[in-house]
C-alpha cells in the first residue's frame, strides 16, 4: 500500500465576487455572484514509505492546496486521497497523529514561549514519553544547533533560527510522513544547507516520507530522487530527477559577445540550434546536443559574427524548469508520462 | 485508560499553564485594564449612589445588595467580555487555521481548556486587584458561609461553560465572514447588557427579564453574582443548577454540530 495515494482528486474554490466599492458590497450582500476557481484537476499519483519527492510548480500551480488536502485541512472537490490508509479530511485527528508540515510562510510554535516550552507543549500534544522526548531534544538541539534558542521566545528569533525550531517541532513526534512547504524560503546558504542535512537525516534513520515543495531547485537537487511537476492543477512530469536532465539536459547554450551591433536577420544557424535571445552586441545560441556539437556551431558562427568572446554553459536544473514552465516541453512531458 | 487519561491530564495541564504565561507575557496590558476597570467601578458606584439618593429600595434591591451586586459583576464582568470570535478571526483570517487544524487535538477541546485557565487567571487577578480595591474602598461585604462560596463557585463554572459553548458557536462565523469586529461588537453589548454586568437583571421590566432568561449569557454572570449577593437566595441553589445544565447540554451539542459544519466552510475558504 503506497503512504500517499491521490486518484483523480480535484478541487474548486468557489468566491463571491464583489464589484469594486460600497454599491458592489452592497449587492454582493444580496445576489452573490459566485465565480469558481479550479486550483486542482485530475490530480493522481502515489509515494511509497521513505520516498523524497519534490513537489514543484510555479506559484499557483496548485501545490499547497494539494498539501492542505493531504493534511486533512482541505476538503478534495472530487476523487480520492489516502494518507497511511486514511482519508485525511474525514480522519484529519488520526491522521494529525501521524504526520508533520512545515508552512514555510507560518510558525506552529507559540509566539510568546520559550522554544524549550513550546516544544514542551507539543511533546504532549503527541503524547511523547518523557524520556523519549528528552532524548529528542538533546538530539536535535545538537543537530540543528538550538541550544542556545531553547530559551528563547520565538517571536525574537531570526528567519534562520525560526525554521531551525520548526522543524525540530516537526519531527519531534518522529512522524511518518512530513509535508514541507517551502522550508528553505529566504534562508542564507548556511541554514540551507543545515536543514537539507537534518531532513535527508531524519528519511534515511527513520524511513519518513516526505513530500517537499520548493521553488529551490538546490533542494530538490539535493534531497529528491523523484521529481513531481505540476502545473495549471494536473501533474505534468512525475519521474526520477535524472531523466529531466538526461532528456533536457541535451540542450546547451553558446554566449556571445560581439564587436559590432548584430543583425539578427542575417544569422544563419546551423541545424538545431535556435536563438535564445539576443542585445545589441550579445547572441545565445541553444543547440541540442545529439544533433550537432560546440565546435560545429561556433564554427558556422563565428565567420558571420565578429566575436570578442564566448562562452558554453552547462544548463542547470533551473533552466530546464523554466523551458517546462514555460510550456516548452509540456506536450513532450505529457506524452512521456501517457508511455 | 488510565494512561489515556493522564496523557490527556498532562496535555490539558500544559495548555493551561501555556495560556497562563501567554497572560503574563501582557504585563502593560494588565495595569491599563486594571485601571480601566477601577474607573469603571468607581463610576457605577457613585451612579447608583445618587440613583438610590431618598430612596429605600430600588427594583426590590436594597442600596447596600445593589451596590455589593454591581462591585461583584464589574469583578466578573471581565470573564464574559471577550468571548471567542476575535481570536478564531484571527486564525482564519492569518490562515494560522491550518496549523491549528493539523495539531491533533480537537480545536474546540483545546479552546476549552484555554478558556478554563484563563478563567481562574482572570479570577485570581480580579480578587487581587479589584476585589481588594472594592473591599476596602467600597467597604464590598461578602457572606462567610463556605457553602454559599462553594455553589458561587460551581455555579459560575457551569455558566462558564455555557457561555463558551455560546461563543464557540458565534466564533464559528468567522469563517463565514472576515468582518469579525463588527460581530464582536455586536457580541459584547448584547452580553454586558443581558449578561447582567450593568444593570441588576431584576431590575429590569418584566418583558426584558424574559428576553434575558431566554438568553443564556445571564447564566455566565447574574446568576452566580446574585447567589453570592444573596439576591438569589442560597437554598434555589439546586434549580439553578438544573437550569444550567440544561443549557449546557443543549448548547454543548450546539456548538459541535455549527464546528463540524464550519470546518467543511473553511476547507472552502482557505487557499
Amino acid at each position: 500500500m503506497p503512504t500517499i495515494e491521490l486518484s483523480h482528486v480535484s478541487k474548486v474554490y468557489r468566491t463571491i465576487k464583489k464589484d469594486s466599492g460600497l454599491r458592489g458590497a452592497v449587492k454582493a450582500l444580496f445576489r452573490p455572484h459566485y465565480v469558481e476557481k479550479v486550483a486542482v484537476h485530475d490530480l493522481s499519483f502515489h509515494v511509497d514509505a521513505g520516498e523524497v519527492v519534490g513537489y514543484i510548480g510555479v506559484n499557483g500551480a496548485g501545490k499547497s492546496t494539494t498539501i492542505k488536502m493531504l493534511t486533512g485541512i482541505l476538503h478534495p472537490s472530487g476523487g480520492s486521497i489516502r494518507v497511511l490508509g486514511r482519508d485525511p479530511h474525514r480522519e484529519r485527528v488520526a491522521n494529525a497523529r501521524e504526520i508533520g508540515v512545515v508552512f514555510g510562510q507560518r510558525t506552529q510554535l507559540w509566539w510568546d514561549l520559550a522554544l524549550r516550552e513550546s516544544l514542551n507543549l507539543i511533546a504532549n500534544i503527541y503524547e511523547l514519553e518523557p524520556a523519549r522526548y528528552r532524548q529528542l531534544l538533546a538530539e536535535f538541539a545538537q543537530t540543528l544547533e538550538l541550544e542556545e534558542l531553547l530559551s528563547v521566545p520565538i517571536r525574537s528569533m531570526s528567519l534562520g533560527q525560526k525554521m531551525r525550531a520548526e522543524l525540530a517541532a516537526t519531527f519531534l513526534h518522529q512522524p511518518r510522513v512530513v509535508y514541507l512547504d517551502e522550508p528553505t524560503i529566504g534562508l542564507d546558504v548556511m541554514v540551507k544547507e543545515r536543514i537539507r542535512a537534518f531532513i535527508r537525516d531524519q528519511n534515511q534513520r527513520n524511513g519518513t516520507t516526505v513530500m517537499l515543495t520548493t521553488h529551490d531547485l538546490d533542494d530538490i537537487e539535493q534531497l529528491c530522487q523523484r521529481v513531481i511537476i505540476i502545473d495549471a492543477g494536473s501533474v505534468v512530469y512525475d519521474g526520477p530527477l535524472s531523466t529531466i536532465k538526461q532528456r533536457f539536459g541535451t540542450f546547451r547554450s553558446i554566449a556571445f559577445e560581439t564587436a559590432h551591433p548584430l543583425e539578427i536577420e542575417h544569422l544563419i544557424l546551423p541545424l538545431g540550434t535556435a536563438i535564445a535571445s539576443h542585445g545589441e552586441r550579445a547572441l545565445e545560441v541553444r543547440f541540442d546536443r545529439t544533433v550537432t556539437s560546440a565546435s560545429q556551431v561556433a564554427t558556422a558562427l563565428m565567420p558571420q559574427i565578429e566575436a570578442i568572446d564566448f562562452s558554453l554553459a552547462e544548463p542547470d536544473l533551473e533552466s530546464i524548469i523554466k523551458q517546462i514552465y514555460a510550456g516548452t516541453h509540456t506536450a513532450a512531458l505529457r506524452e512521456e508520462v501517457l508511455v | 485508560m488510565t494512561l489515556a487519561l493522564r496523557r490527556k491530564g498532562r496535555l490539558y495541564r500544559s495548555i493551561a499553564v501555556m495560556t497562563f504565561k501567554q497572560y503574563l507575557a501582557y504585563n502593560l496590558w494588565f495595569w491599563v485594564q486594571l485601571l480601566g476597570q477601577i474607573l469603571m467601578m468607581t463610576v457605577f458606584v457613585f451612579f447608583w449612589r445618587a440613583v438610590y439618593a431618598g430612596r429605600g429600595t430600588v427594583g426590590g434591591l436594597e442600596q447596600q445588595q445593589t451596590i455589593t451586586y454591581i462591585l461583584l459583576a464589574q469583578m466578573i464582568a471581565p470573564l464574559v467580555q471577550w468571548g471567542q470570535i476575535l481570536p478564531m478571526g484571527d486564525l482564519v483570517r492569518e490562515g494560522m487555521i491550518a496549523i491549528e487544524l493539523t495539531r491533533p487535538v480537537d480545536l474546540q477541546e483545546r479552546f476549552y481548556i484555554e478558556t478554563l485557565s484563563s478563567l481562574g487567571y482572570s479570577l485570581l487577578q480580579q480578587v487581587l486587584t479589584v476585589g481588594l480595591f472594592a473591599r476596602f474602598v467600597f467597604h464590598l461585604q461578602l457572606p462567610s458561609d463556605p457553602a454559599i462560596w462553594a455553589a458561587f463557585g460551581l455555579t459560575l463554572l457551569l455558566g462558564n461553560a455555557i457561555l463558551f459553548c455560546f461563543d464557540w458557536m458565534f466564533a464559528c462565523l468567522a469563517f463565514y465572514s472576515t468582518e469579525v469586529w463588527g460581530l464582536h461588537v455586536v457580541r459584547e453589548g448584547t452580553v454586558m447588557f443581558f449578561s447582567g454586568a450593568l444593570v441588576p437583571l431584576v431590575m429590569l421590566p418584566g418583558w426584558l427579564q424574559s428576553v434575558a432568561s431566554w438568553m443564556p449569557f445571564s447564566q455566565a454572570l447574574y446568576t452566580p453574582v446574585a447567589l453570592l449577593s444573596g439576591i438569589i437566595p442560597a437554598a434555589q441553589a439546586p434549580q439553578v443548577w438544573l437550569v444550567q445544565l440544561a443549557w449546557l447540554a443543549a448548547l454543548a451539542v450546539g456548538s459541535r454540530v455549527v464546528f463540524r459544519l464550519a470546518v467543511r466552510k473553511v476547507t472552502v475558504q482557505g487557499g
